[in-house]
């Protein structure tokens, strides 16, 4: 794969986590709420799990746009995908019917989710595998 | 085991970010307080803020129904519907498909929708969809069946005659 074409791939899946946090930050309440829809979280712990994604998505997005820690970043937002998929996976075979509080709005939870979240996990794997390892000092090795 | 190390070190570096920076969004999440799901908090059914369609009681609705001046549309899947609904009610799911229904629901003067949750996110997905078509006054059931049912409302054999016979 091409270092250009690996380097949009890595751009884009940061914008659009930075595009995730973007639309959660107006309220976080209502993300906590989606959150404790899913019926995973003990309700207590549900708050705080609502506000260290959307942090996890700014540093992480920030992360993968400027190509800074690129492939922690991608492990990091591969490793979030599978949970995500495993919560929206979980609902909809349990038969909850909700929202996935993926970007804002009033989109509900779908195979169609499920099936995006995947080529988003795909795309996280392809950097994480292609990315250059960070050298002390913050340069990177060629490939 | 360095990328692990740094993917771990960001992983808590933003879970610090987002418990600290809570407190200077616009609605911040309520650290502290338990947040239940919404089909668990009495009276907080159906109260979707990203909705823009507008909501009606099961109080409200049980009357339109007993006296045909409603069409009710169930917005679950098929073996829910087969195994109970509100009487006369049509079967629509988010996934359609409504063109065939679109004539009936015309000749109703209101149209009410529900679905399985009280997070009511089908029925307002199928509400919001029957408005884009033209549908004026659609409205979605707070509750949703579980409510319908404890409230006792008419059930599968009930009198709404002006949904009996329309399904396709």
């Amino acid at each position: 794969m091409t270092r250009l074409v690996l380097t949009a791939i890595r751009v884009a899946l940061g914008a659009l986590f930075l595009w995730a946090a973007a639309t959660k930050l107006p309220d976080l309440a209502g993300f906590a709420q989606d959150v404790a829809n899913y019926r995973v979280l003990p309700p207590i712990l549900v708050p705080y799990a609502a506000a260290a994604v959307v942090g996890i998505e700014i540093l992480s997005g920030l992360a993968l746009v400027t190509g800074a820690a690129a492939k922690p970043a991608a492990l990091l937002v591969a490793a979030l995908l599978v949970a995500f998929i495993v919560f929206l996976a979980q609902a909809l075979l349990r038969g909850i019917d909700l929202r996935c509080g993926c970007f804002g709005g009033d989109e509900p939870a779908s195979w169609w989710t499920v099936a995006r979240d995947l080529a988003m996990l795909a795309a996280a794997v392809v950097v994480a595998r292609g990315s250059p390892q960070q050298q002390q000092g913050g340069r990177t090795l060629a490939t | 085991m360095v990328v692990l190390a740094r993917a771990a070190l960001l992983c808590v570096a933003g879970t610090v970010l987002g418990i600290a920076g809570n407190r200077f969004t616009p609605r911040p999440a309520p650290l502290g307080a338990p947040v239940a799901a919404s089909a668990e908090q009495p009276g907080a059914a159906c109260e979707n803020p990203g909705a823009s369609v507008d909501h009606i009681s099961v109080e409200e609705a049980k009357p339109l129904c007993l006296a045909c001046t409603a069409a009710f549309i169930d917005a679950r899947s098929a073996p829910e519907y087969a195994a109970g609904h509100v009487t006369g009610a049509l079967h629509l799911p988010p996934e359609g498909p409504f063109e065939p229904l679109l004539p009936a629901l015309r000749k109703a003067p209101a149209v009410i929708v529900y679905d399985r949750d009280r997070a009511c996110s089908a029925a307002n997905q199928v509400a919001a969809r029957l408005q884009a078509y033209g549908l004026r006054d659609v409205r979605v059931l707070t509750g949703a069946w579980p409510e319908w049912l404890a409230r006792g409302g008419p059930g599968e054999s009930g009198a709404c005659r002006l949904c009996a016979g329309d399904r396709p």
